[in-house]
C-alpha cells in the first residue's frame, strides 16, 4: 500500500479541522438566532464562558492524558469535590491561602496517584478501581466537610475565578489563564516528550510498549497521578466560583469530562485523542449550555443536543478514520 | 579465548528443559544456530516451538539447560534484557502500537531526548537508511502503522529489530499472511540480513518456503528432538515424517465423487468489497479451488455471497433459488456455510465453548419452547469432536485454550453440524499443522462424494492441485480462468495470478 | 457515499432539534412593539411540584402585569455550580431584572453581584442570600414552619414518645431554618419528645430519602413519631412507612404539598403538613420586580406565610388552594 505524502498531509489538515467544525456550527447557530445574536458573541459572554469552562476544561487536561494512555478516570468528578473542600478546609483552618491551594492540588494528585498504584499492583481494569474512588473520595468530602459546605474567609483564592479580574489588564479570571498554559503545556508534553510518546505507546499497544522497554507500570502511575493534579487545580478552582467548600458539587461531571475528550477525538480504547480536541469538546459544551440558557430553552433541549453532538461527532470521527478500501 | 568466540556459533542452547505442572513441554532439547544462518525450527502446533522461542527471548525461563549467545552465557531475564542482548522477535502484529507512526514505533523505548525533550533529526535519517536497506524505502514514516499493510508491518519490526542491532532474529510465520510479492520481498530481505552477518530462526508450516530461504533445520516433536541438519540434505518428505512421527500415505486422498446439478450460481455478482464482477457455477459433489493472491477478490466473493458484505449488482441463486439480497441468517437457512479466514477474530466465539461453537448455526434440535437442551447440545458436540479428533479436555472447553489445528477443525464441525449443502471455505488450513490439514482434506473430499458442494479459497497452490476438481483464478478482483485441476500445474498458477493471464 | 448519507442524516438531526428548540413553547417571542419587561426566574430545579407551583405563580404575575419570564433552572438539580453559571448567562442575554431562589446562601453571592454591576435587580425567594445585594428577599418564615411541626408533633404524641427528624440535604439554608425551628421548639417545649435520629441526611431525591428512611425503620422500628422538612424527604419516608406497614402508626409530620402527599393525609398515612406558598412566592417575587422596575419602593422582606394542615382542615377552600395549587396556567 503506497499512501503519498500529501494524501497524508491532507488527512492531518482535516483531522485538524474537523474538531473546529462542531464548534464552529455551534456559534453559528447562536449567533444566527435573532432573540441573542447581538449578544452571543459579546466580549463579556465569551469572557463568563471562558470562566464557566475552566474546571471542566482542567479536568479534561488530565482525562485526555488517561484516555490516550487506555485508561478512564470515573473519579475526577469527586476528586474535584474532594479538593475543594480541602482547599476551604484548609483556609479554614488558618492555612495561608497559597498553602492551601497547595494542599487541594496536592490532594488531587494523591488521590490520582493511590488510583494509578492500585491499578498497577492489583492489575484491575482502571474503570473498576476509579469507579470504586468515585465513592471514595466522595464519601471523605463529605466526611471532612462533614455532610455540609465548608465556607471559608474570601481571600485572593476567590479572585482565580473572577470575571473581572483585578488587576484589570489581565482581562481574564486569572484561572481562565492558567487554563491556557496548562492547556499549552499539556499539548507539548504529549507531543514533543518521550513521556507523552510512551503514553501514546501505552494505549495503543501496552504489550508492545512493555516489550519495548516501555516502564509501562510507572507510566500508568505517572498518568493518572497527573490526572489527579489536574482535578486538584480543577478543585480549587471550584472553590474559588463557589466560595464555599461544597462536598456535593459536580456531581456526574465526570461524565461531561468524558464526553469533552471524547467529542474531541479521544478514543475510549486508547492510543488517540488530542489537548486541542479536547478542549474544543469542552467549549463545544459550554457554549451549548449558554446559548440555550441565553435562549431561554427548557434544559431537557439542551441534554437532547449535547447526547446528539456526543453521538454524532463519535461517528464522524470514525467515518474520518475509516481506512481508504 | 577470543578466537574460541569468534568462531562459535551465534547461539548455542543445549539441554533446555521445560516443565509446565507434570507435563514437560520440552526435554533435552538442542539448537545450534551458526552465524548468518537461517535455522527453520519445525514441528507440529504444541510440539514445543514457541516453548523454546519463548525461552530464548526471555519470556520463559528453562527448568534446565543452557544458552549461549557467540560463545557467552546467555540467561536472559525478561523480553527486555533478550532484545537488548541481541535477540529480537518478529511477530506478526504484537510488537506494534497501532495508533502510533512508523518512527514512533521503531524508536520505541528508545527515543532519543534531551531532557526529556524528543530529538528527531537524525534518528529519521537513520530509520530511512534502514528502509532503503531492506529496499521499502516506500515506506512513510508519519504514517500510522494501522495503515500499512502486514507486509509493511514486518518490515517495520524488522527495521526496528536492525536498528536495534539485534544479532539473532526469531520470525513467526513471517508469511502467513503475507502475498506471494511480499512474501519474495521478505526472503530478499532475509538474503541480505544474512550477508551482514544475522542469524535467522525461522518458523513457518509453509514447507516449500522453508526450503527455499532457510539453510539449516530443527524438527521438534512432542518437546523432543527428532532431527536437525543441513536443508540441502533433506527431502520434504523425511522433514514432514519426522514432525508427524509416520508416514502420511496420501496427503490428498482422493474419493470418488460425481458432479451432480447446479449448486450455487454467481452470475455478474459484485459486492460493495468487490473491484469487479464475478461469475461462477459450483456443483453438488464438487470441490472448486479459488486461486488467487492476496486482495486478488477472493474472500470478498465468499462474503458477498453469503451475504456479510452488501451486494451491488448481480445474480445469487442456490439451488435454482434466487437469493441476491438475502442476509446470513437467511443464507444458512438455503444451505449456506461459511468458513470465515479470521479464525480469530470472526470465525469462532474464543470465550465460548466447544459446545456452544458448534451448534452456533443450528440451535433447532435442541430448542423446545424456546430453551435449550444443554444435555443435547454437549452430546452433538462430542459426536463432531470424535469424528474430526478435535483434540479438547471436553465438549465444554473453551475455543481460546485449543490449538490452531483444533480450531479450525471446530470451526468446520459448525459447518457440518449445520448439514450444510454448499460449504465456502476459506482459507481453512492456513497456520495449522500438518496432520489436521491432512484430516481437513480428508474431510472436503468425504464431503463432496457425499454431494455437497465445496468453494476452496487457498494461497497455497500445491493443496489446491491435490484437492479440487476445478480451479478458478482469481486477478485484481476478476475471475481470469476456471480449468478442471488436471490442466493446472503450480507454474501456471501462479502465472495466472500473478498476471492475469492464463 | 454511505458516509455522506450519515453525515447529512446527522446535520438533519441537529438542525431539527434545533429548529423544535426555537418553535418550543418556552421559546421567548422576538422583541417588537412597546418594551415590555423581561424577567428571569431561577428555581433551584425544575421537577419538584414546589418549583412548578412558584412557576405557575410568576406566570400568573407577568400575565397580570404584562411581562415576561424566562424560567431556567440548573441542569442538574440542587447542583450549586450550574446555578452559577445560569446566571452569569442570563446576565449575558440581558434581561431587566433576576428572581432566584439560591441553591446556597454564599456562592450565589458573586454572580448577584455581577448582576448589580450590569444594572440588573435581584429579588431573592425561597432561601437566602448572605450580604445585601438584592432588593428584597421573598420567601416562607422558615423556622416558624419548623416551629409549627414541632408543635404538631407534640400535640399528637401528647408530649412523650422517640421521634426522628430526619434532615434534607447538607447546606440547603431554607430546610436547615426548618430543622432548626423543630428542634429548638422540641428541646424548649417538649421535653418528652426524645429524638432517635436527628442528624441524617435524606439527599436531594425522593429515592435517597426512601433508602434512608428504610434503614431507619429497621433500626428503629418502636419509633413513634417522624418529621420531615421539605417534599422530596417527606415523600421518600411515606413510601418507607407504607413498605414496612408503619404509616398511620407512626405520627408523621411533613413539610409541602403533592398529589400523593395529600392523598397520604386523606388515608391518615400523614398527620400534618407544613404549607408554604410556592405560588404566592412566585407571584409576588415577579410582582415586586416590577414594582421596583416602574419605580415603587419595595419592602426588604416579604413573608409568604406557612400553614399547618390536617385531615380535619384539608378541605377547606383556601387549604385546598395550597394543598393542589392551580397549575394549568403553566399548559397555556
Amino acid at each position: 500500500m503506497k499512501i503519498r505524502r500529501w494524501k497524508v498531509r491532507l488527512r492531518t489538515l482535516i483531522n485538524l479541522l474537523a474538531p473546529f467544525l462542531g464548534l464552529i456550527l455551534v456559534l453559528a447557530i447562536f449567533s444566527s438566532m435573532p432573540d441573542v445574536q447581538s449578544r452571543f458573541l459579546r466580549l463579556a459572554n465569551l469572557k463568563s464562558v471562558a470562566t464557566q469552562s475552566v474546571i471542566v476544561a482542567l479536568g479534561a487536561l488530565g482525562m485526555t492524558l488517561v484516555i490516550i494512555g487506555g485508561g478512564i478516570d470515573l473519579s475526577a468528578a469527586s476528586n474535584i469535590a474532594l479538593s475543594s473542600v480541602i482547599t476551604a478546609y484548609a483556609i479554614n483552618a488558618g492555612l495561608p491561602p497559597l498553602a492551601a491551594v497547595g494542599l487541594g492540588v496536592l490532594t488531587g494528585g494523591a488521590v490520582g496517584f493511590v488510583n494509578g498504584a492500585l491499578i498497577t499492583r492489583l492489575r484491575l481494569v482502571p474503570f473498576i478501581i476509579t469507579m470504586g474512588m468515585m465513592g471514595i473520595a466522595r464519601g471523605v468530602a463529605k466526611w471532612i466537610a462533614n455532610n455540609q459546605k465548608i465556607d471559608a474567609p474570601l481571600t485572593w483564592v476567590n479572585e482565580l475565578m473572577a470575571k473581572s479580574p483585578r488587576p484589570s489588564w489581565l482581562m481574564l479570571a486569572p484561572g481562565v489563564w492558567l487554563m491556557i498554559v496548562f492547556a499549552v503545556a499539556m499539548a507539548v508534553l504529549l507531543r514533543y516528550t518521550v513521556f507523552g510518546r510512551h503514553v501514546f505507546a501505552l494505549g495503543s499497544n501496552e504489550a508492545a510498549a512493555r516489550l519495548c522497554g516501555v516502564r509501562t507500570n510507572r507510566a500508568k502511575i505517572i498518568v493518572y497521578t497527573v490526572a489527579g493534579l489536574f482535578c486538584g487545580l480543577s478543585g480549587v478552582m471550584e472553590f474559588s466560583r463557589l466560595t464555599v467548600g461544597d462536598p456535593t458539587v459536580a456531581v456526574g461531571l465526570e461524565l461531561d469530562i468524558i464526553a469533552a475528550v471524547v467529542i474531541g477525538g479521544g478514543s475510549l480504547s486508547g492510543g488517540e485523542g488530542s489537548i486541542l480536541g479536547s478542549m474544543i469538546g469542552v467549549f463545544i459544551m459550554a457554549f451549548l449550555r449558554n446559548g440555550c440558557t441565553m435562549m431561554g430553552w427548557p434544559n431537557y433541549i439542551q441534554e437532547i443536543i449535547i447526547g446528539v453532538i456526543i453521538v454524532a461527532a463519535v461517528s464522524l470521527d470514525q467515518i474520518r478514520h475509516r481506512r481508504p478500501t | 579465548m577470543t578466537s574460541a568466540t569468534a568462531s562459535a556459533p551465534a547461539l548455542e542452547m543445549r539441554g533446555i528443559t521445560k516443565r509446565f505442572g507434570a507435563t514437560s513441554a520440552l526435554e533435552e532439547v538442542d539448537l545450534i544456530l551458526g552465524k548468518g544462518d537461517v535455522h527453520a525450527l519445525l514441528g507440529e502446533n504444541g510440539a514445543g516451538k514457541s516453548t523454546l522461542v519463548k525461552i530464548l527471548s526471555g519470556a520463559l525461563r528453562p527448568d534446565r539447560g543452557e544458552m549461549r549467545l557467540a560463545g557467552r552465557p546467555y540467561h536472559p531475564a525478561d523480553p527486555l534484557h533478550g532484545r537488548r542482548s541481541g535477540v529480537s522477535m518478529i511477530y506478526q502484529e504484537l510488537n506494534l502500537a497501532p495508533h502510533l507512526t512508523v518512527e514512533e514505533n521503531i524508536m520505541l523505548g528508545t527515543e532519543v531526548h534531551s531532557g526529556g525533550f524528543l530529538k528527531r533529526r537524525d534518528v529519521r535519517v537513520k530509520i530511512k537508511e534502514t528502509l532503503e536497506f531492506l529496499h521499502h524505502p516506500e515506506i512513510v514514516l508519519d504514517v500510522p502503522v494501522r495503515q500499512l499493510s502486514v507486509g509493511a508491518r514486518q518490515i517495520v519490526e524488522i527495521s526496528r529489530a536492525i536498528l536495534d542491532r539485534a544479532r539473532i532474529l526469531v520470525m513467526d510465520e513471517p508469511t502467513s499472511s503475507l502475498t506471494r510479492e511480499d512474501t519474495e520481498r521478505l526472503f530478499q530481505v532475509i538474503r541480505k540480513l544474512k550477508a551482514e552477518g544475522v542469524s535467522i530462526i525461522y518458523i513457518s508450516h509453509f514447507l516449500e518456503e522453508v526450503r527455499e530461504v532457510a539453510d539449516a533445520y530443527t524438527v521438534l516433536r512432542d518437546g523432543k528432538n527428532v532431527g536437525a541438519g543441513r536443508m540441502a540434505e533433506a527431502s520434504l518428505e523425511a522433514i514432514i515424517q519426522l514432525m508427524v512421527g509416520r508416514k502420511i500415505a496420501d496427503l490428498f486422498p482422493r474419493l470418488d465423487h460425481r458432479l451432480g446439478e447446479v449448486a450455487l450460481s454467481l452470475n455478474g455478482l459484485k459486492g460493495v468489497r468487490m473491484s469487479g464482477a464475478v461469475s461462477l457455477e459450483l456443483h453438488r459433489g464438487e470441490i472448486l479451488g479459488l486461486a488467487g493472491l492476496i486482495g486478488a477478490g477472493r474472500t470478498e466473493t465468499l462474503r458477498a455471497v453469503f451475504g456479510l458484505d452488501a451486494r451491488q449488482s448481480g445474480q445469487v441463486e442456490i439451488a435454482g433459488v434466487k437469493a441476491l439480497r438475502l442476509k446470513p441468517w437467511q443464507m444458512i437457512r438455503l444451505g449456506l456455510g461459511l468458513l470465515s479466514e479470521d479464525r480469530q477474530g470472526e470465525g469462532l466465539a474464543l470465550s465460548r465453548s466447544l459446545t456452544d461453537n458448534i451448534t452456533l448455526s443450528r440451535f433447532g434440535p435442541y430448542r423446545k419452547y424456546g430453551f435449550l437442551s444443554q444435555k443435547k447440545r454437549s452430546r452433538a458436540a462430542l459426536q463432531w469432536m470424535e469424528e474430526l479428533k478435535i483434540k479438547a479436555e471436553g465438549s465444554g472447553q473453551a475455543v481460546a485454550g485449543l490449538s490452531g489445528g483444533n480450531q479450525q477443525k471446530t470451526a468446520l464441525a459448525r459447518l457440518l453440524h449445520q448439514d450444510a449443502d454448499v460449504l465456502l471455505l476459506d482459507e481453512p488450513t492456513r497456520g495449522i499443522d500438518v496432520l489436521s490439514k491432512a484430516q481437513i482434506y480428508d474431510w472436503m473430499s468425504r464431503l463432496a462424494a457425499r454431494g455437497k458442494g465445496i468453494l476452496f479459497v487457498s494461497s497455497y497452490f500445491p493443496e489446491l492441485l491435490g484437492v479440487c476438481d476445478r480451479i478458478a483464478v482469481f486477478f485484481r478482483g476478476q475471475v481470469v480462468d476456471v480449468r478442471p485441476a488436471a490442466g493446472w500445474r503450480n507454474e501456471s498458477l501462479m502465472a495466472a495470478a500473478t498476471t492475469g493471464k492464463a | 457515499m454511505i458516509p455522506r448519507i450519515r453525515i447529512s442524516f446527522l446535520a438533519l438531526l441537529i438542525a431539527g432539534l434545533v429548529l423544535s428548540g426555537c418553535g418550543g413553547k418556552d421559546a421567548l417571542p422576538a422583541g417588537g412593539g412597546a418594551r415590555t419587561f423581561r424577567i428571569a426566574v431561577i428555581p433551584k430545579g425544575m421537577t419538584h411540584e414546589f418549583w412548578k407551583s412558584i412557576h405557575a405563580g410568576a406566570v400568573q404575575a407577568a400575565g397580570e402585569l404584562g411581562v415576561e419570564i424566562l424560567w431556567k433552572g440548573p441542569q442538574k438539580e440542587d447542583d450549586r455550580a450550574q446555578q452559577i453559571t445560569v446566571v452569569e448567562d442570563v446576565i449575558s442575554r440581558g434581561v431587566d431584572g433576576i428572581v432566584l431562589a439560591p441553591l446556597d446562601d454564599r456562592a450565589l453571592i458573586r454572580p448577584v453581584q455581577d448582576a448589580g454591576r450590569e444594572k440588573i435587580p435581584v429579588i431573592i425567594i425561597d432561601s437566602g442570600l448572605q450580604g445585601r445585594d438584592y432588593i428584597s428577599f421573598v420567601a416562607t418564615d422558615n423556622y416558624q414552619g419548623g416551629v409549627l411541626a414541632a408543635r404538631r408533633m407534640g400535640e399528637l404524641l401528647s408530649g412523650k414518645g422517640r421521634i426522628f427528624m430526619v434532615r434534607y440535604l447538607e447546606g440547603s439554608a431554607s430546610t436547615a431554618e426548618r430543622e432548626r425551628g423543630f428542634l429548638e421548639t422540641v428541646t424548649k417545649d417538649w421535653p418528652g419528645l426524645r429524638l432517635l435520629v436527628k442528624d441524617q441526611f435524606a439527599g436531594a431525591t425522593t429515592e435517597s430519602a426512601y433508602q434512608l428512611g428504610e434503614n431507619l425503620l429497621g433500626r428503629f422500628p418502636d419509633v413513634e413519631g417522624v418529621f420531615c422538612p421539605n417534599e422530596s424527604s417527606t415523600f421518600g419516608m411515606l413510601r418507607a412507612l407504607q413498605e414496612s406497614r408503619l404509616a398511620g402508626k407512626v405520627k408523621f409530620v411533613g413539610f409541602d404539598s403533592s398529589p400523593k402527599l395529600v392523598q397520604a393525609l386523606r388515608d391518615g398515612h400523614l398527620h400534618g403538613l407544613i404549607l408554604q406558598n410556592p405560588v404566592k412566592m412566585g407571584y409576588l417575587g415577579v410582582t415586586w420586580m416590577v414594582q421596583y422596575l416602574r419605580g415603587r419602593t419595595i419592602p426588604d422582606r416579604v413573608d409568604t406565610g406557612v400553614t399547618l394542615v390536617t385531615k380535619e382542615t384539608m378541605d377547606s377552600p383556601e387549604i385546598k388552594a395550597l394543598l393542589s395549587p392551580d397549575l394549568s396556567i403553566l399548559d397555556r
